[in-house]
């Protein structure tokens, strides 16, 4: 009975602990979870300080999203009169609420700031180059899907703001509205479209909710899975290119115990078999990567866990129309953009453009734009693909490295050392008093 | 020669009815898709709102103090001038935010454009941006791109003030109670 017993478990999770190489090779196609990873993965794409594992981290972030997300649909209420105290309820009344609650959002702005983490490592590594060594691969495509990638988590983000209906919520949503306002002639049809009507109230909140709970997650979901199979279409993570490709065996008879898919064959020939192996060493996928990712998954959701008791949701009054919070804030990942909005008005005698436009349209398109066209700007030689810092990147890199600090700096100006009226505070002076309410 | 072209452009010209057929189910197929999408996202701009009115009483003139006063649920500032009476927006005009009210006394002198010497008793400051509006709504520091609307005022029969917000008027307008 007991060896019943073992040999039964044995069957269910042999796959994600082969005893030999063929096994190894078999659990990758046998199995539902890991069939999309490839039966070897090279030490370079498994290695952490490559990667930095920020992929596996951002799934994770994304996994424990969606487990809290479904259990805070069933106890939050997506209306006006309703939303906030709901919020409210779950913060003080609900068990353990305020932890379903925190992770929620911990775990979202761990995301976005992972996704932006990503997004500088691929670039630095020069990870989004195409070459021609690999058949079927075009990087640049991976690159940008994992820019509408990055503007999905922002959006998702962003749309969660609004739902604890909030003061926070309000103004940051009122501030949004504002931006598609600006914009030239389609300015008022977005904006119809976003917030439906001229106010923000019950419409604004349904649609923000319906995109937040399902339209986003969907396309957020479907966009991850081609990543993952542009991944294997690529010929795995960059830096396989430099590694080349040796024949193994050549024109090798077809063994009879195996089951090859074969097209088309003439009597009278004898079908061959040509091997290849990517040079270097590899692993079997399973378990050397599933160990990995399994680890990273463990501690990273641990991590998380525990620094919901540290880092706490605000909840601010009930919206309100009638005042404004002062200062009044956006999220930290927009702050560099409410600090653009700002400064950017530009006034040309009498003639003024405002910086909602200038700052809030005109600069993050660009700056979208860029990084769109930028792969194929990118004239580096195949060796800088996959390498961190490579040299003949140094002045791309560097132009890279630039922005960011640039939009790092505006985050920490507009988080820390805004005040009230937007006014400038050192980190040592006070701000002065004001009316938390009317 | 010309016989050949002849030939070639009338078998270019020949649609088989199979061909015919599946183009122009094609075609149908395509066209219920779109006019699904247009229904779909057509529905998405209401042609109905549930907002609040855009002309609404105030109150009576005689509720009212001399200077300037706040009514918060219509985001709008009144002001009389003994018996004159103006009505300033109190939102913003770069991203929408409520202005707050900044009284100054003694009042707050400033030179003009034209550099004569100005005193105020109050300012409109946005706490969003940093704007900063005059009396009259004009920007003189942030980032906002316009001065405060002026709302039309008007008497209604029962002696209450109503204010018409989708209506702006010039910086003379004045309602005489």
């Amino acid at each position: 009975m007991k060896e019943k017993m073992k040999a039964f478990i044995r069957k269910l999770t042999w796959t994600y602990n082969p005893a030999t190489e063929r096994e190894a090779s078999d659990a990758t196609a046998r199995n539902f979870l890991l069939h999309w990873f490839p039966a070897k993965v090279t030490t370079k794409s498994a290695s952490i300080s490559y990667s930095l594992a920020l992929g596996i981290i951002i799934m994770t972030e994304f996994t424990i999203l969606t487990v809290t997300g479904l259990i805070l649909m069933f106890l939050y209420v997506p209306s006006v009169e309703r939303a906030y105290w709901s919020i409210k309820d779950l913060q003080f009344a609900v068990s353990y609420g305020w932890f379903i609650r925190d992770l929620h959002r911990l775990a979202a702005q761990l995301m976005v700031a992972t996704v932006f983490l990503h997004m500088v490592r691929v670039f630095l590594t020069g990870a989004y180059k195409y070459s021609e060594k690999v058949v079927g691969s075009y990087r640049p495509l991976n690159w940008w899907i994992g820019l509408a990638l990055l503007l999905s988590t922002m959006m998702l983000s962003y749309t969660g703001y609004l739902l604890p209906w909030d003061q926070l919520a309000l103004w940051a949503i009122t501030i949004g509205d504002n931006i598609a306002l600006s914009a030239p002639v389609v300015g008022k049809l977005v904006s119809k479209l976003l917030i439906g009507g001229t106010i923000i109230d019950q419409n604004t909140l349904i649609r923000w909710y319906v995109a937040h709970v399902f339209f986003l997650p969907v396309i957020l979901f479907l966009l991850i899975m081609w990543h993952m199979w542009r991944i294997r279409k690529d010929g795995g993570m960059a830096g396989v290119e430099a590694l080349g490709i040796e024949r193994v065996t050549q024109g090798k008879v077809v063994s009879k115990g195996k089951t090859y898919s074969l097209m088309g064959i003439v009597t009278g020939i004898t079908p061959t078999i040509t091997q290849y192996r990517v040079r270097g060493s590899s692993g079997s996928s399973s378990p050397y990567l599933t160990r990995r990712i399994l680890a990273i998954f463990i501690l990273v959701t641990a991590v998380t866990m525990g620094l919901t008791f540290l880092v706490k949701a605000p909840l601010e009054q009930p919206a309100s129309l009638m005042w404004t919070p002062n200062p009044a804030k956006a999220p930290w990942y927009f702050l560099w953009l409410q600090e653009l909005v700002a400064d950017t008005t530009v006034r040309f005698g009498s003639f003024t453009i405002s910086g909602g436009f200038v700052g809030g349209i005109v600069i993050p398109s660009l700056l979208l734009l860029l990084a769109v066209v930028w792969p194929l700007l990118d004239k580096s030689p195949d060796e800088a693909i996959g390498v961190w810092f490579h040299k003949a990147r140094r002045l791309q890199n560097t132009v890279f490295l630039f922005i960011c600090v640039v939009i790092v700096v505006l985050i920490y100006v507009g988080a820390v050392m805004r005040g009230p009226y937007w006014h400038i505070y050192m980190p040592w002076q006070s701000w002065p008093k004001m009316p938390t309410r009317l | 020669m010309a016989d050949n072209n002849k030939e070639g452009r009338d078998i270019q010209t020949q649609i088989s009815r199979r061909r015919f057929l599946s183009y122009l189910s094609g075609l149908f197929i395509a066209g219920g898709f779109l006019l699904q999408g247009f229904a779909a996202l057509k529905s998405l701009f209401p042609r109905v709102l549930y907002e609040p009115p855009t002309k609404f009483k105030v109150g009576m003139p005689s509720d009212f103090p001399e200077g300037v006063r706040f009514l918060p649920e219509h985001r709008l500032f009144i002001i009389r001038n003994d018996d004159r009476f103006h009505c300033i927006s109190a939102i913003c005009t770069h991203l929408g935010c409520t202005v707050n009210l900044a009284q100054y006394s003694p009042p707050k002198e400033y030179e003009s454009h034209s550099g004569t010497a100005v005193s105020e008793t109050y300012e409109f400051h946005c706490p969003c941006h940093g704007s900063k509006y005059r009396e009259n709504g004009n920007v003189y520091a942030g980032p906002a791109p316009k001065p405060l609307p002026w709302y039309r005022m008007y008497t209604a029969p029962d002696g209450q003030m109503v204010v018409d917000t989708n209506t702006h008027v010039d910086h003379d307008f004045r309602l005489k109670v």
